[in-house]
């Protein structure tokens, strides 16, 4: 769900509101009686918010600084505090199987921490060879099968 | 670091003639990439960023390889790759020398 689901949602939301009112002015006198009993549990200062809410305001707080710049193809909050940021795919017509890279953005919202790879992905999405670097700017290569095992790595 | 999009064109041309290896033209868009995040790049003219940008992440990573020694991309994906990333809304850039690689691409696009 992103931030624009949200207000989507909550136009939705105060279109209800309205709605209702004008029923409960036509039917007062039932409007007790037809009045559904609330869905959503209430939610208190105390209460923390859910990993999922959580995940959502990382993404729609932290997006303005990473989404322009590495998240053209998109990003995902992952459970562990952490956003992934996709670049667009750089196609290859002359890989076989393999149909592009693209570099992933990692930012940790705990530490403030960031880091990124290359990855390369098979025509059916998977991700068949990563190509991360170490601080001493060492890259490596770690391919994997179409199965997602690991195969080998230079 | 002031970035603009014909230096960013050069090393796409580089490593098409051969004057540059990919992995030279990873590092140089790795270090762009290194002083963005510390907030040094300006970019001119500022409304070209976007494709500077694309250009740059582009050429960070050109060097990845399918298995040691072979890499992902031919010439032309890298080709194609300049044009759609710097080139995509065309330009009419003064000294502008790329206007080959541009002919031979569309050439390409149209075979």
């Amino acid at each position: 769900m992103t931030i624009d689901d949200f207000r989507t949602s909550m136009g939705a939301a105060s279109l209800d509101v309205r709605r209702s009112a004008g029923a409960t002015t036509e039917r007062s006198a039932f409007a007790a009686a037809v009045v559904p009993l609330r869905q959503i549990p209430p939610t208190y200062p105390d209460q923390p918010p859910s990993p999922e809410r959580l995940r959502q305001i990382d993404r729609a707080f932290f997006g303005p600084f990473f989404r322009e710049k590495y998240g053209a193809g998109g990003d995902r909050a992952l459970q562990n505090h952490r956003i992934r940021y996709y670049g667009p795919v750089q196609p290859s017509n002359n890989a076989g199987e393999l149909a592009g890279r693209r570099y992933v953005h990692e930012f940790d919202t705990m530490t403030g921490l960031t880091r990124g790879w290359h990855e390369t992905l098979d025509q059916m999405g998977n991700v068949r060879l990563i190509r991360p670097e170490r601080l001493d700017g060492m890259k490596r290569h770690y391919q994997f099968g179409s199965n997602g095992r690991y195969e080998r790595s230079w | 670091m002031e970035l603009n999009l014909q230096a960013v064109r050069r090393v796409f041309e580089d490593v098409l003639s051969g004057r540059m290896l990919r992995e030279q033209a990873d590092r140089w868009a790795h270090a762009v990439v290194q002083e963005e995040e510390t907030g040094v790049v300006t970019y001119s003219p500022p409304h070209e960023r976007e494709r500077i940008w694309a250009g740059v992440m582009y050429l960070y990573g050109i060097d990845t390889m399918t298995a040691p020694g072979a890499y992902l991309h031919t010439d032309d994906d890298i080709r194609k790759g300049m044009i759609a990333s710097i080139d995509a809304v065309g330009d009419n850039l003064a000294g502008d020398d790329a206007a080959g690689y541009r002919a031979t691409a569309a050439m390409h696009h149209r075979t």
